[in-house]
């Protein structure tokens, strides 16, 4: 039976649970009730009273005033939310709210878009009678930080930054501190905003209902001439953003609180580092390189010089002598063109993309096991789970929303186990941190999976009906040398059983993995052996499970799905498969190329040996990313024709024939397909800086300049065509994918899907496939000579190789790479912190500040890529995953000397 | 002020931390910050600095700005260095109708220093309190873990003089001194 309770004596029914409030909310409008210290991410907390609603038991009963936004319904009360009493008591709140506030409204910073100013109103309020009194009117303001502002004469006290600080990013920055009169909010131990542990995230200032906690781009203040919702440009987690836009000019960045990815939340590279887009750096007229420098070209010229090139290349070697790389930066839309272009109109399936350097190894991993390389289940299922294993992946610094829920759950006593060399920020919050050795995962792993079947904890019933090889499986793994494994991954044999009995026995167990995974020469086996654990305790298939790669960057799912990779074509259908190509030369109405082509390393080794002529760059600076720099320079040196589309003078763009100067994700439309597989509408916010174009406009025009007729480019058009030929993209129509986007598989109906492999894999049965450890070749090969190992990992304020977020505030907030260095292996260099370091591996050497730090265990250091100044690349090797060939970047064996 | 000692606590001390955390639920063990600040506070010179409070949290595995929001709410953790003798006399009604003025004029002008400050010899740091329940012996004042009661000038003189020649530092957490009625 319903329960019901009365507002102004109308019956409605309740839920349970439900605060008053949000009763009131839903029955009677969202508005019929002013509110301070409520937040629509926060949980309730009755700070201000300024919600009080009268609530009696009978409806002429005698009444007394509650908040309502923290008090739960009772059923049968009756409840009057303005009474002539109530609406007395809160002016008079907001009264004394005003005796210790500014007065000072028209040239306060977010004067009309103030929630005290509107309560204010809304009550009624025109003056203040009471007189002034002691007051907190002459507070310091706080401008230390490069983004974040404070001006605590405007505070009222309400805690929702700190709540914000605490419950959304989980970073316990802010506090309240003294009582009474003198309570007041604080920063760390009383201290700036750039002296204490802040991340810039900003849920604080948009927490804040007026001004006292702010950011340097006011944007709370800014009342735009319009709002456009798009998609983040940086990290897989594929956040929302509110776009403040005034005359073509981008304001500031707000979190919408109704988008499913975010909720309201973001960090700072989402929020506040957007200013790249226009700065005087960008890129903005087409060049060619004319005896040796760079003039500006116009794009006809520009087209025709590479029309023709192309042309020429393609008549004298033919067209596998031409390759293009995509990028996971782009939208699905434009890769999806790029790969057409080079499969249709070159003839050649030489396209790779960006995916190949982090999770291709996922990719391919996963389809072997379960069917289909993407995430199993969704973000949201954080919430569902009971024990959470990180693998290879620094979640806090490289999907930060997503760390940050992490963080949340594991505080709420969720266990959380992390295998991982570094001790990352949410080994703080970890019940077992397996500190391995770089380039080991696969041993630790096996020694998982050896304890699970050791202690009868497999979910037989799962095994026996969804799975298939597992007998083998089984003898292989019991077969294991654990005490070889310990030797080499260095991890307690002890702790690694209980953290695989922890995995094991938690009802709803969920993985997450990310580079520290895939970039070894390992990974694909390490995907898999990650997908074994998961099947072998049957965390798959509901709510709370699964295997969940961190995709790296913002559309690295999406530049898979699209097809740019050498042997699958778009919607991942295999080339090798004669009527996968009949289907394409159908759907085409072309002839479509049957070699598999060059993944990215394998260009650099056919440019080399003269069998690569010319290649097609978008938005992707191989000579400061891809690892062994020098090879990298020496292959793309040696090619005819280079064409790097670019917003930036990169350091590949500098060793261009041509330049195409691309658009910013701020100046075209599109989807981006996050790491859940969600398909979102990136839109255009202002039009393209200087002369540049969409790069999906760019490939529409070459195709056309080569004969090949293709309307513009407009994501309707083109997503129209994507859903005719990839299977999962069949019901994915642009006008229906709203402000939440879809997941994939979309079906024809429009249905979209949170969870895959429900019932059956897409494969079938899920195969049971053993993979052994192997020690890698860097560590056989140099380890004697070089006995120290580096490994490359990312910071929270930079974005891989930092050509836009160190065009930034950013960068005031971190300036450098440095080399991380456990005290011990510091002592025994004489190296002390902050002095120079030469670091050499088997291919070159590079120098580095050095940080000391306990974050790393002895023997293993490491650093970031985001500088071109240090060039970390110069010392890591062509080594790469034996399947995938995604590049080892995490395991360089070096020895270091004092500079 | 630099601290006159490295920031642990011995082991026995650690053994009386970790104690009065499990006395309490697990997960619940924040609820002995308030104890371990006063042993804190006490360990090392009188007051708790941005350095003590930051040891605290790691030892507790709580946020360090739990600990400051708690040390910040409560008059009797000092954030600020103190003397080795902190002398908090009452002011409230009893003991201010029985002459709490007096004493603190008397102790402003021996000790040379203002309420709320420090003496130079870092021996003594004056401050006034609200009523501590001993209203039946005003006026009064309590250092560390005693009370001195029923005060008038002399009195407060030979404390005073006590207390230089004895120049021990007194905490809450003393023992108290057997009572002489
Ligand atoms: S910006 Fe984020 S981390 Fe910094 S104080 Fe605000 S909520 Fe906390
Ligand atoms: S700074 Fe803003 S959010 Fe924080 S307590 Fe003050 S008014 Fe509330
Ligand atoms: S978490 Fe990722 S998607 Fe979200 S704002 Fe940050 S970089 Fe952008
Ligand atoms: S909104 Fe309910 S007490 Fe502040
Ligand atoms: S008034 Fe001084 S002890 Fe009560």
């Amino acid at each position: 039976m319903s329960k019901i309770a009365y507002i102004d004596n109308q019956p409605f029914e309740m839920k349970d649970g439900e605060t008053i409030l949000s009763f009131i909310k839903r029955n009677s409008g969202e508005d019929l009730v002013p509110t301070l210290c409520d937040a629509p991410n926060l949980d309730p907390y009755g700070a201000c009273r300024v919600c009080s609603v009268d609530v009696a038991l009978k409806s002429d009963g005698p009444v007394k005033a509650q908040a309502s936004c923290h008090t739960p319904v009772m059923e049968g009360s009756y409840i009057f939310p303005s009474t002539p009493r109530i609406t007395k008591l809160r002016k008079n709140i907001v009264e004394l709210v005003l005796t210790d506030h500014p007065l000072d409204c028209l040239t306060c910073e977010v004067n009309n878009n103030c929630e005290l100013q509107t309560v204010a109103a809304k009550v009624g309020i025109r003056d203040v009678r009471y007189p002034a009194g002691k007051n907190h009117l002459d507070k310091k303001k706080d401008l230390s930080h490069p983004y974040m502002t404070s001006d605590f004469s405007k505070c009222i006290n309400c805690a929702r930054c700190v709540r914000a600080c605490d419950e959304v990013q989980g970073q316990f920055v802010l506090s309240m501190a003294g009582r009474g009169f003198d309570s007041h909010i604080i920063k760390g131990m009383n201290t700036t905003f750039n002296e204490s542990d802040c991340v810039s995230c900003g849920a604080c200032a948009q927490a804040c209902p007026t001004s006292a906690i702010s950011d340097v781009f006011e944007s709370k203040s800014v009342v735009p001439q319009e709002k456009v919702r798009t998609v983040c440009t940086y990290c897989g987690v594929g956040c929302n953003l509110d776009v403040a836009v005034a005359d073509n000019k981008v304001k500031s960045i707000q979190a919408p609180f109704d988008a499913d990815v975010n909720e309201g939340h973001t960090c700072l590279k989402g929020r506040y580092a957007f200013s790249f887009y226009d700065h005087p750096d960008r890129l903005r007229e087409p060049m060619i390189k004319k005896n040796g420098k760079f003039e500006e070209v116009s794009w006809d010229e520009a087209y025709d010089f590479i029309a023709s090139r192309f042309t020429e290349i393609k008549k004298t070697y033919g067209p596998d002598y031409i390759a293009g790389i995509s990028s996971a930066r782009c939208t699905n839309e434009e890769n999806y063109l790029m790969q057409k272009f080079m499969r249709v109109v070159i003839g050649t399936n030489n396209i790779d993309s960006c995916a190949r350097v982090c999770h291709s190894p996922t990719a391919i991993g996963m389809q072997r096991t379960f069917g289909t390389g993407a995430a199993t289940n969704s973000i949201i299922d954080l919430q569902y789970t009971d024990c959470m294993m990180v693998i290879g992946a620094n979640p806090t610094a490289s999907h930060p929303v997503t760390g940050a829920k992490m963080k949340q759950v594991a505080m709420k006593g969720k266990t959380l186990i992390i295998i991982d060399p570094r001790k990352t920020e949410l080994t703080k919050y970890a019940q077992f941190h397996l500190q391995l050795r770089p380039g080991t995962n696969a041993a630790v792993l096996n020694m998982m999976l050896y304890y699970i079947i050791k202690e009868g904890l497999e979910d037989k019933a799962f095994i026996e009906s969804r799975t298939e090889g597992y007998e083998e499986f089984k003898k292989e793994i019991l077969a294991l040398n654990i005490p070889e494994l310990e030797k080499v991954s260095g991890v307690d044999r002890n702790l690694v059983r209980d953290a695989a009995v922890a995995y094991a026995s938690a009802k709803n167990a969920m993985s997450f993995h990310g580079l520290g995974v895939t970039e070894h020469s390992q990974g694909t086996f390490t995907v898999m052996l990650i997908a074994d654990l998961a099947m072998i305790t049957g965390n798959i298939g509901r709510r709370g499970v699964g295997v969940n790669p961190l995709r790296g960057q913002n559309n690295v799912q999406g530049a898979a799905d699209m097809g740019c990779q050498p042997y699958q074509g778009a919607g991942y259908l295999d080339l090798k498969d004669p009527e996968v190509i009949s289907k394409y030369e159908l759907f085409y109405k072309s002839p479509f190329p049957k070699e598999i082509g060059y993944k990215i390393p394998e260009m650099y080794d056919a440019s080399l040996n003269d069998r690569l002529k010319a290649v097609w760059i978008i938005g992707e600076d191989l000579v400061q990313t891809d690892p062994n720099t020098h090879h990298v320079k020496k292959a793309l040196e040696k090619l005819d024709l280079l064409i790097v589309q670019e917003l930036f003078m990169s350091e590949t763009a500098k060793m261009a024939h041509v330049i195409l100067p691309g658009a910013s994700f701020l100046e075209k439309s599109g989807t981006f397909t996050n790491g859940e597989r969600r398909i979102q509408r990136v839109n255009k916010v202002v039009d393209p800086v200087g002369n540049t174009k969409a790069d999906g406009q760019i490939i529409v025009d070459l195709m056309n300049k080569m004969g090949y007729p293709e309307p513009d480019y407009d994501p309707a058009v083109q997503l129209k065509e994507i859903s005719g030929i990839v299977p999962f993209f069949k019901g994915v129509k642009w006008e229906e994918l709203g402000i939440n986007g879809k997941q994939w598989p979309v079906l024809e109906d429009g249905s979209d899907t949170e969870i895959l492999h429900l019932d059956t894999f897409k494969r079938g049965k899920g195969k049971f496939i053993h993979n052994a450890f192997k020690e890698t070749a860097e560590i056989v090969d140099h380890g004697k000579e070089f006995p120290y190992i580096i490994t490359t990992v990312r910071e929270l304020e930079h974005y891989n190789s930092g050509v836009m977020t160190r065009r930034t505030r950013n960068s005031r907030i971190l300036k450098e790479d440095v080399l991380l260095i456990n005290p011990e292996d510091a002592r025994k260099n004489s190296i002390g912190d902050g002095e120079l370091v030469t670091v050499e591996s088997a291919r070159g050497e590079i120098v580095i500040k050095a940080k000391i730090s306990d974050e790393m265990k002895s023997g293993v250091m490491s650093t970031t890529f985001h500088f071109p100044e240090i060039m970390m690349n110069v010392i890591t090797s062509s080594i790469s995953d034996s399947e995938a060939k995604c590049p080892e970047y995490k395991v360089v064996a070096c020895r270091i000397r004092k500079k | 002020m630099a601290l006159t000692k490295e920031i642990r606590f011995n082991d026995e001390t650690m053994a009386l931390v970790q104690r009065m955390m499990k006395r309490y639920p697990e997960g619940k063990h924040k609820s002995a910050l308030i104890p371990i600040l006063h042993i804190a506070q006490a360990e090392f010179d009188g007051w708790l600095s941005p350095e003590v409070m930051d040891y605290v949290a790691s030892v507790m595995k709580i946020q360090p700005i739990e600990v400051y929001e708690v040390a910040s709410f409560y008059s009797m953790f000092n954030l600020k260095p103190v003397g080795k003798c902190l002398i908090e006399v009452c002011r409230t009604s009893s003991c201010w109708l029985l002459g709490a003025e007096d004493v603190i004029r008397h102790l402003e002008k021996k000790l040379n220093i203002k309420v709320g400050e420090t003496s130079a010899d870092g021996m003594f740091t004056l401050k006034t309190v609200e009523c501590l329940g001993s209203c039946g012996t005003a006026p009064m004042m309590q250092v560390g873990a005693d009370y001195y009661e029923n005060l008038n000038l002399e009195k407060v003189d030979q404390l005073v003089s006590r207390f230089k020649a004895e120049g021990k530092r007194k905490s809450y957490t003393d023992q108290p001194e057997p009572r002489s009625l």
